[in-house]
């Protein structure tokens, strides 16, 4: 997740880099007396870069998706209450034997 | 520690799903799009866009969050939602507002001041 977050933070930089230029070529069509058309190739280039990088970190900052299945490998059903209460455990299934298969859910 | 999952009875898809683990899978799907609303808002500011031309450059936006939300999910959908509108429709329209500020915000700097 830091890996994501800067590269997050570095599309965000080059994206006010390109904002910069393209104050300052603003300033020059005004001493020029040009209509402003489209900022230059290359803060398009610089624009398109940033946006690539933003959508990196989006997709990988928040996280994983987890599965829905309640049969999954990270779903797994035995999870204990923390309610103590009413847990007994003097019932029949002291002569049972254990079963190797539960895994436990922490 | 969790305390246990909540079992859910959805007569259209599926038969019991863990409902805390779809709404995390959500809200992961809002963060994304809202960071992605605004980035492309500062983005259509700074290359001067007006007009509906800044709206079709939000849709185009979105939809490319789309397309990149289906490959993080590797493309099995059914393992993590339980339609597909949930990945692809829904908060389509939420960052719409978050765009419109970002985008008049960043036009005013660049082009204005």
């Amino acid at each position: 997740m830091n890996l994501g977050f800067t590269i997050g933070v570095l599309g965000v930089l080059i994206l006010a880099h390109a904002a910069y230029s393209t104050i300052q070529y603003r300033g020059l069509l005004k001493i020029v007396e040009e209509e402003f058309s489209g900022p230059p190739m290359n803060v398009v280039l610089e624009l398109l870069l940033g946006l690539f990088l933003c959508l990196w970190a989006a997709l990988s900052v928040p996280g994983k998706f987890v599965s829905i299945h309640p049969d999954s490998d990270d779903n797994r059903i035995v999870s204990l209450p923390d309610n103590l209460d009413f847990m007994i455990f003097n019932h029949r299934g002291r002569v049972l034997q254990p079963d190797n298969g539960m895994k436990l859910k922490c | 520690m969790a305390v246990g999952r909540d079992d859910k009875k959805v007569t259209d898809d599926l038969e019991i799903f863990s409902a805390d683990n779809l709404q995390s899978n959500m809200k992961i799907i809002y963060y994304s799009r809202t960071f992605l609303s605004i980035i492309s808002g500062v983005i259509a500011g700074i290359l001067g866009l007006t007009g509906l031309t800044g709206f079709i450059f939000y849709f185009l936006v979105m939809a490319i969050t789309s397309v990149g939300l289906i490959a993080k999910a590797n493309f099995s959908i059914h393992a993590y939602f339980t339609s597909w509108n949930q990945i692809i429709v829904d908060g389509f329209l939420s960052g719409l507002m978050s765009f419109v500020l970002f985008w008049t915000f960043a036009y005013d700097i660049v082009h204005i001041f």
